[in-house]
Parts: structure tokens; sequence; C-alpha cells
């Protein structure tokens, strides 16, 4: 342990921090969640949940709609991270620039801009209307789509520009070299450079799939009530219906859930590209 | 470059790139033509055009104050998150660390949790450990919920980096220190400017976290718009959206021309 | 550069967390944003400060959260009054977050309707102002405007309604309300939940205040059950919104001023609690956004007089049991949560 001395020094910042500012506080709160008033153990809040058939549905809700949300930032966030990469750099700073305005806008403006355009006579369900898939006066708001379409909008330069900064420091010789021997530039782009790009990927899916795990304030505004995800349910249950017990297991389960989730992921990318 | 991209391809891209801009950037114009409404309300089509909620909000003291409160944070969030971040993603990318696999996913979870539970946390934590709530709090809390972004961004740069640059520069002879500064850095930098942009994103942009954390003197931008909307929602708050949205634009134009952000942004 | 910005921050927070102690006749308060927020410095808090020699710090915080962030607080409380309006007062004084004050203790208590101080015997603060649940609609769309909460049924609004979440506590009560029109009670909520159950499908449901305004200004909204307080906010704000009181009646949000255990300042605390109660200052919030007043000795212009529930006709709104709504909440939303969930 001694040998890598320089490496506990660079990580202890974010150890301690990770353990004071974030495990430390959120432990405090998190055991409500398995603690009766008195203290004692109990796991009623957690068997409320799993054995609850709406709660169930909600949790469902949210991984279906992360996954959903993951893979299409992943399918379009790829091609286009690939253009960046290969534009003039001119173009890759606005390119860039644009990608992550919707970031500086705040969410309550954001969601009315979405309201204009899916709400009744909004630009979408008028275009569906006249292709003939819906009929008059549909609204797109308050429906799954809703929620997805909203958030891919935000989430969508995370994944982005953590492809870009991998493939840019993809040596251009491999591509040109794969050319020369004969690949199409299509083939070329999918066995050379996808393939190499899986580490951007990987930390862009990362980020974009806890993020649409944990945010509840677009799900919430986008989908409405009848369309609850659990980061919302956890929000609610906290500040509205003030049961923190409640509020906690929810937590517990969403965040043991996600690591379940994770760390096979990471550790299996971690083998692969390590 | 590669040459002979083949031109139905390039044309593709063109249009890809333009849907996607259209996708991303369609209710930020709905939101921009509010901002010049003429009348009272939020609506879209505005009625009318009128710069009266610029000066609103130009001349009000509670949004300009907000504004730089919430400049001030994200920049030393931005500082603090990338100097830990970086750290922290070069020792777990060298995973010499026992349990770096689990460090790695722990480190990720400030993302998983909604912050509401975070900041309730965090607020019970630092009122019976440290007191009342302050500019350093928030801080704090800020920095916890930036780190991952800076981490994972420098990762993902890294892990595509030349493991044998840094023996290399061992073997010649240089010390722990100087490799780490001139070579395992300058690889890293691209991670690490992108991290950064969000670390700044994400704080300028954070209300519940601030809600909580921050003490009755501090107001940020995003508070400020959240709680106008109860009582008030007028188009003075689409025109700060806007007006936001300008100020990014200018600043990293500026900083393009004076540092050239390509180098950074890679 | 950075290491100087950060060193800067440091000093200012530290220099404020001294300079807040030594300065002692601080109140720290919360109120509620934009409007609402500038009628109450310009009516209580300015002039409290200049009459007291004071300073009061207002913090922009909702009711629920006021409410958590009181509890997490509890080690280190940073408010000295709090207001409510959605019933959380109940539980704060239950979990011992706010102080009893005895009605002697304020001077103004002794002329409030009995029951503004009902909940002081609970350790609740008192109640300072009133706003009703109603009907919000606009005058240019409806065919025939609504008179009674049963209209809500009626099919000639057809899929324009705008109902309110649970969660929000205008659409809590106003939810008991159509229970009660419909023949429930507080311990039997099946029939509204029944009821509204069949109009799901021709309304939009939200959650927060702006989406209301919202609805109205862009989704062709014709019908929706909120405040008083609030539709005067879209009126205000040019809309061809109408505010109705049900003649079935209208429950009434009580918005509370409670007292924070654990400050220094209590004395002072209570004036302003006490300030707030007097009949100048509601007769100002009736005028200026039509609330209610709770002091009896309250005087209205006529104009004014019209247009809020005032006098003895307060007491005709229709008062669900503030302790007894918040033992049924938590089961309830849960209920209501099931119900609309697709």
């Amino acid at each position: 342990m001694n040998k890598y001395h320089d490496d506990w020094i660079i990580a202890a910042p974010g150890i301690l921090l990770l353990c004071f500012a974030f495990l430390v506080p959120v432990a405090g709160i998190m055991v409500l969640g398995i603690k009766n008033p008195d203290g004692s153990l109990t796991i009623s809040y957690i068997e409320r949940f799993l054995t609850d058939a709406y709660y169930l549905g909600v949790a469902w809700r949210t991984i279906k709609l992360s996954c959903i949300i993951t893979l299409v930032c992943a399918i379009a966030g790829f091609p286009f991270a690939y253009v960046m990469a290969r534009a003039s750099p001119n173009l890759r700073v606005w390119l860039m620039i644009l990608i992550t305005l919707p970031l500086m806008t705040s969410v309550v403006v954001r969601t009315f801009g979405w309201m204009v355009l899916l709400g009744r006579g909004g630009l979408l369900p008028e275009a569906l209307y006249l292709m003939g898939f819906v009929r008059r006066n549909y609204s797109l708001m308050h429906t799954e789509a809703a929620i997805i379409i909203g958030m891919i909008q935000i989430l969508f330069p995370f994944m982005v520009l953590s492809i870009v900064g991998v493939i840019l420091r993809l040596d251009p010789r491999i591509e040109e070299a794969s050319r020369v021997m004969g690949c199409s530039f299509l083939a070329s782009v999918k066995r050379v450079v996808l393939p190499l790009s899986i580490p951007g990927i990987v930390a862009g899916s990362l980020l974009v799939f806890t993020l649409s795990v944990s945010y509840f304030i677009t799900p919430s505004l986008l989908g409405g009530a009848r369309l609850p995800v659990l980061a919302g349910s956890i929000y609610e249950t906290a500040t509205k219906s003030q049961d923190w017990a409640f509020a906690a297991a929810q937590s517990l389960i969403l965040f043991i859930g996600v690591l379940i989730l994770l760390i096979p992921y990471i550790s299996l990318t971690r083998k692969s590209h390590g | 470059m590669v040459r002979a991209v083949p031109p139905w391809v390039r044309g593709a891209a063109a249009l890809f790139v333009t849907i996607v801009m259209i996708f991303i950037l369609g209710p930020i114009v709905v939101v921009a033509g509010v901002s010049f409404t003429a009348g009272d309300y939020i609506a879209f089509p505005p009625q009318g055009l009128s710069l009266k909620w610029y000066r609103t909000v130009l001349d009000s003291n509670v949004y300009v104050q907000s504004a730089l409160n919430s400049l001030q944070l994200a920049a030393v969030v931005t500082a603090s998150a990338t100097v830990v971040g970086t750290g922290m993603a070069i020792a777990l990318h060298r995973g010499r660390i026992p349990g770096t696999g689990i460090l790695s996913a722990l480190m990720l979870s400030p993302l998983v949790l909604p912050t509401i539970v975070f900041a309730l946390g965090l607020l019970m934590f630092w009122s019976s450990q440290v007191g009342r709530t302050s500019f350093v709090s928030l801080w704090v809390g800020h920095t916890v919920i930036a780190v991952p972004y800076v981490i994972r961004t420098t990762l993902a740069v890294l892990s595509t980096s030349d493991r044998f640059l840094e023996e290399a520069a061992r073997t010649m002879g240089a010390g722990r220190w100087k490799t780490l500064i001139h070579v395992v850095l300058p690889q890293c930098l691209p991670g690490i400017a992108a991290g950064a942009f969000f670390a700044f994103n994400i704080s300028f942009d954070e209300a519940i976290v601030s809600l909580f954390l921050r003490s009755p003197e501090i107001m940020t931008l995003p508070i400020q718009i959240y709680t106008q909307l109860e009582f008030s929602p007028d188009p003075s708050i689409a025109a700060v959206s806007t007006l936001m949205i300008g100020l990014t634009v200018v600043m990293l134009l500026a900083i393009d021309r004076l540092l050239g952000v390509q180098k950074v942004a890679g | 550069m950075k290491a100087n910005q950060t060193i800067l921050a440091l000093l200012t927070s530290l220099l404020a967390s001294v300079s807040s102690a030594v300065a002692q006749e601080t109140l720290v308060v919360n109120s509620w944003g934009g409007a609402y927020e500038k009628l109450h410095k310009q009516l209580v808090f300015e002039p409290f400060e200049k009459a007291n020699n004071v300073k009061i710090k207002v913090v922009t915080v909702y009711s629920a959260d006021t409410l958590a962030q009181l509890r997490a607080q509890k080690g280190a409380p940073q408010y000295d009054v709090v207001h409510f309006s959605g019933g959380q007062e109940v539980v704060a004084a239950r979990e011992g977050l706010i102080s009893p004050i005895k009605p002697q203790e304020l001077p103004n208590a002794a002329d409030l309707y009995p029951f503004a101080t009902e909940g002081m015997a609970r350790g609740e603060g008192p109640v300072h102002l009133v706003t009703a649940i109603g009907l919000l609609y606009n005058e240019k769309k409806v065919p025939n405007a609504p008179k009674a909460w049963k209209d809500l049924w009626k099919s000639e609004y057809g899929d324009h309604l705008v109902l309110t979440d649970l969660s929000n506590s205008y659409g809590l009560l106003g939810f008991l309300m159509m229970n009660k029109v419909w023949g429930g009670s507080l311990d039997n909520t099946k029939p509204g939940l029944e009821k509204v159950g069949e109009l799901l499908n021709r309304s939009v449901i939200i959650s927060s205040s702006p989406e209301v305004q919202q609805n109205f200004a862009q989704n062709d909204a014709w019908i929706a059950a909120f405040s008083q307080d609030y539709a005067h906010v879209i009126r205000q704000s040019g809309q061809p919104v109408k505010f109705l009181l049900a003649e079935e009646g209208a429950p009434a949000v009580f918005f509370t001023a409670n007292l924070v255990a654990g400050r220094p300042n209590q004395a002072l605390a209570k004036k302003l609690i006490d300030f707030e109660l007097s009949p100048e200052v509601q007769a100002a919030f009736a005028r200026e956004m039509r609330y209610s007043p709770t002091n009896r000795k309250t005087k209205l212009d006529d104009n004014v007089a019209s247009e809020v529930v005032f006098g003895d006709a307060v007491k005709s709104l229709v008062r669900f049991d503030p302790a007894q709504v918040d033992s049924s909440r938590a089961t309830l939303i849960e209920n209501w949560k099931k119900l609309i969930a697709r």
C-alpha cells in the first residue's frame, strides 16, 4: 500500500468528500427507511414498497424510461460526436455550445417551451394529426413520450461530450490505415472508430442513465401526476407528505437497485478496457 | 483527416446534425420568443413585441445580484470539483488502490440519488455537526454533485490513453509527481475540460441543493426563478433564461477568441 | 486567481456568520416569493423594521420545503418566524419544531375569529389570512358559467378541465370539498375518489400553481378548481379568468404565522406575529391580493369587501379540521395516486 502513496494522496480529497459530505449525511437519512420510530430495525417500509403493485409500477416505469432515454442518446450521440470530432474546430465549438444551451435555461421555462410544441394545437401533435396518426386536439403533454423527449434534450450533451473526448484522442492514422486496407468509409467507422469509442459511450451511458433515474422536476412537469417516476415519488413523499421514513426506504431501493446494475457494468468495462 | 468521405455521407451527416439541432433548440426558440412579448403573461406566440421584460430584469436588483451569486458559486465549485475529480479519476484509472471497482461505482452515487435526499441529509448532518448553513455548505453540496461528472469524463479520456507513456517517463527517471504533471495531466486535458464545463453548468443551474443548504443571506439565480413562479409567473423568467443563453454564448466565444476553446474542448 | 476567489468566498462567509452573531436584533422569516412577498415586505416587514429598529431577513421558501428545512435544521434552527399555507403547522407543532404561544401573549389575538386561534391550544401559531378554494373559469370560453362544484361533471366543459394533484394542499382541500358534495366525509373519501375518477379522462392534472396559469394561457383550459388569491394573480396578468365561490360552499386555506423553537429572539418574533394579526395589515392584504382577514375588527371598503369572503361570511367557509386532515393525508394521497396512475 505504501508503494502507491501518491495514488492515495491524489484520491484523498475525493474519498474524504465522498465519505463526509455524501455517504455519512445520506446514510443519516437513509437509516430512517429501515428503523421504527422507537429505533429498532424494521423492513416494513421496504416491504410496503416491494409488495405494492403501484410502487412496483413506478419503479418499472423509471427503469424502462431511463433505458429508452439512454439508448436513444447513445444511438444518436455516437454519430453526432463523430461528426463533431471530424468537423472543423470552429464548427465543433459552435455545435458544442448549441447542444449545451438547454442546460442554461431554467427547467420550468424549458418545460413551457415543450408545452407549446407538444401541447394541444402544438407543432408536433398538429403534424401527427395532419399525417392521420392522432385525433384532433391531441396533446402529447403528460405522456411518456413527453418525458422521453424532454429528458433527451437535456441529457444529450452528456453523452456527446463524453464520446467526443475519446474520439478526438484516437489517432487519425488508425482510421486512414483501415481505409488504405480497403475498408469503405462506413465500415472503417463501424469496425475501427466505434469499438475504440466504447469507453466514451460507456461513460456517457452511465451519466445519462443515472441522471435520468434521479431527475425529477422535468419528468413530473412533462409527464404530470399521472405518470409518476421513482425520483418524483421520493421528492413528494419527503416534502409534500413529510413521510421521511418511506422516502428514505424508496431512496434506499433506488440506490441499491442502481448500484447493483452499475457495479457489474463498471467492472466489466474496466476489465475489457482498463 | 481521412480523405474521400462519400458525398452522400456528408449530406446525411449534415441533415442529421440539422435535425438534432432543431430538436434541441426548438423549445429554446419558443422561450426566446416569449421573452419579447408585450403582454403580461407567458404565452406563445407572443402578444406584440417589446423589450419591457428585459428592462424589468436588468432593473431588478434581485435578478442581477442572484446571478452574480450563482456565477461566484459556480466558479469556486468548478475549481474544487475539477481538482478533486481529476485526482480521483487518475487514481481510479491506475486501479492500484484496493476496492477500485466499488469506489468508482460509489463515486457515481451522488448522481443516482434524487438531489432532495442528498440535500436533506447534508442539511441534517451540517446542522448537527457544523451549525448554520453558509456559502461553505452550499459550496460543499455543489462540489459533491459536480465531482462525478469530472471523474467520468476524465476517466473516459484516460482509458484511451497510452499507459506506456507514464511508465516510459518513470523509467527515464522522472519522479512520480513530475510524471503526473507533465505526462498524465496533459493526457487528461480534454476530459477535465468537459468535466469542468459540466460542473459549471450543474452548479449554475442547481436549485434543490441550493434551496436547502444556502443561508438566509444567499440567493441564487435558479432559486430566484423558482420562487418567482408561484405568485408572479410573468415573462421576466423567459427573459432571464434568454439572457443567460446569450451570456453563455458570448462568454464561450470570448474564451474561444482569447484562449482557443478548440484546444481545451479538444 | 481561483485560489483568490476561494479564499475570498471563505472570508466573506466567515464575516457574514460573525456579523450576524454581533447584530442581535435580527429576525429570519420565510415568505412565498413574487407579488405575495413584495406585499408581505411592504405591509409587514418594512414597517415593523422601522418601528422596532430590527433587521428582517426574508427567505423565499414554500411551506412544504420550509417544514422539511425546519426538521433537518433541528440542530441549528435558522428561522424565527415561519409561515405555512398547507397545514404544516400541525406537524411542526407535534414534532416540537415550533413553540406554543399563549393567546394572551398576542394583544391582537383577542379580536380574532375563534377558528383563527383554535390551533394555538395544540401549539400552532395563529391564522393571519384566509383564502378560499373555488372554481376558476375562462369567461370567454365557457358556454355557461359554473355555479356549483357539481357543475364540473357537466359534459359541456368537455376535456377542458384542470384538476390539482392532492400533493398540493389547495388540491387536497378542493378534493375534500368535492368528496363532501358527493356525500363523503373525512373518514370516508370513497365517494370523492369514485366521482373524480369519472373526470380523469377529460382533465389535465397539475401539481403546481404556475401550471394553472399556463394551462389557461396555452392549453385551452376552461375551468379549474383552485384558490381565490391565485385567481387574482392570473386575472391581474390580463387573462379573462374569473373566480367563483361555489354554492355548496368553499373550503378555506389557512395561512398561519408560527414561532420557531430554540431561537433567541422569541419575544421580538411574537411581536412580529402579533403585528400580522392587526386589522390594518389584514385590510391591506385584502385590498391588494383579496385575502380574507381573520381579525373581526378589520374594516374593508365596499368594493374590496364584495370580492373577498368577509365578516360573518368567513364563518360560512367550509373548515376541514386541520388535525384530522393531517392524520388522513398520507393514506388519502396514496389512494389518490393509485387512482390516477396510468
